[in-house]
């Protein structure tokens, strides 16, 4: 029996491993949102039984409000693969156009992984108050790997705010303000309402969308179906 | 693989069985740790780290793969292979202790060099990772005390 026992106990411990391994991958990835499917219905909120928080409003969104499609992503400037995200959805707007997907972004910044994080979402959002919420929020992914290695972002988002044309007195009244801070936090409580763990968590008409199916040759079939079931 | 009990005295078999259980205690922690990072790179979420700042950059930067495969789950393959063979060394199948020695000295200088790729290259320390240099660390001391003690004897 002694022989025996220290492969028992080995095989006890693979054994284990591996369910841990399923457990936390279905935690991580599959979490308590259903399924994407082609039978979703358009809207986000409809399709899932957990609609969730309402988030800021009005949610910062480029696309017909009727378009049967709609993306909302839960981002945050600082992390990289939401970096990678960022060209892919803007080729997804070119390619469908604002009749057919919908395009939302929330605010989820990682505090205090992402030491800038927080601050970019304020600028996003400041910009967001004098109505040029996208110019910034794409200027800051473009040039993610140049203010994330930054001692001081303030000076550089200044800059960018500058470039887009904003009222730089405005911009850096509204950076610290209290509508700025509660926009974050409003998303930031639609993100928790709805489960969401990092970032980038993309909703299709409701249902997360796996993180493995995000590049776009996987991202575009999603919703071609959903586009085929809602035409 | 011979049984061993290759000494007579039970006192020193008594004390090679508690080293060996220790280390295979320890590598658990590693093999844990690793499970984890290796769900959280295939996943591919930015994840929260509550203590470093840096494990999205390390998780996502191209030293996070090996050909493709995540280093944490080479990592795992690993820890796992310590504990086995640390689980055969307590029962007594002394002849696997060289091979056991082998693998954590592989395991401490790849955890040099990925630290130093932590520290240098990447500029960013992911936690879990820093738990897995101390796991392979204490393992290193704590295999380099076995074999001493027992070579001693």
């Amino acid at each position: 029996m002694k022989r025996i026992l220290p492969f028992v106990i080995i095989a006890l411990v693979l054994g284990a491993g591996l369910f841990t391994a399923r457990y936390l991958q279905r935690a991580s990835s599959e979490n308590p949102k259903p399924v994407l499917t082609p039978s979703a219905s358009p809207v986000a909120t409809r399709s899932t039984g957990n609609p969730g928080e309402p988030g800021a409003e009005p949610a910062h969104a480029l696309g017909d409000a009727k378009a049967p499609v709609t993306l909302e992503e839960f981002g945050d400037f600082e992390c990289p693969p939401c970096g990678v995200l960022h060209p892919i959805l803007k080729g997804i707007e070119t390619e469908y156009g604002p009749a057919k997907v919908r395009i939302i972004f929330r605010e989820f910044p990682l505090v205090p992984n992402h030491v800038h994080a927080l601050a970019a979402a304020r600028a996003a959002e400041a910009a967001g108050l004098q109505g040029r919420f996208w110019e910034m929020h794409d200027m800051i992914y473009e040039h993610q790997k140049e203010w994330h290695e930054a001692f001081d972002v303030r000076p550089i988002f200044e800059g960018y705010a500058k470039n887009i044309g904003l009222d730089l007195k405005q911009f850096a009244g509204d950076i610290n303000s209290e509508i700025v801070e509660r926009r974050i936090f409003l998303d930031g409580k639609r993100a928790h309402s709805l489960g969401v763990q990092g970032t980038p968590t993309v909703f299709l008409n409701g249902n997360e969308v796996p993180f493995e199916s995000l590049p776009p040759e996987k991202l575009k079939p999603l919703i071609d179906k959903e586009l085929a079931a809602h035409p | 693989m011979s049984s061993v009990n290759e000494t007579d005295r039970p006192g020193l078999a008594r004390r090679a069985a508690i080293l060996y259980g220790v280390i295979a205690f320890v590598s658990l922690i590693g093999l844990a740790d690793s499970i984890y990072l290796t769900v959280e790179h295939l996943s591919g979420r930015s994840v929260r780290c509550t203590i470093t700042s840096g494990c999205s950059e390390v998780l996502s930067s191209p030293y996070a793969t090996v050909r493709g495969f995540p280093l944490a789950g080479i990592g795992a393959v690993a820890y796992f292979l310590v504990f086995s063979l640390a689980t055969l060394a307590a029962f007594g199948y002394g002849m696997v202790g060289k091979l056991l020695t082998f693998i954590v000295a592989a395991m401490f200088l790849t955890t040099l060099w990925l630290l130093y790729l932590q520290a240098f290259v990447i500029h960013h320390f992911c936690q879990f990772c820093l738990v897995s240099a101390l796991v392979t660390t204490t393992l290193t001391v704590l295999v380099s005390y076995t074999q001493l003690k027992l070579s001693r004897r």
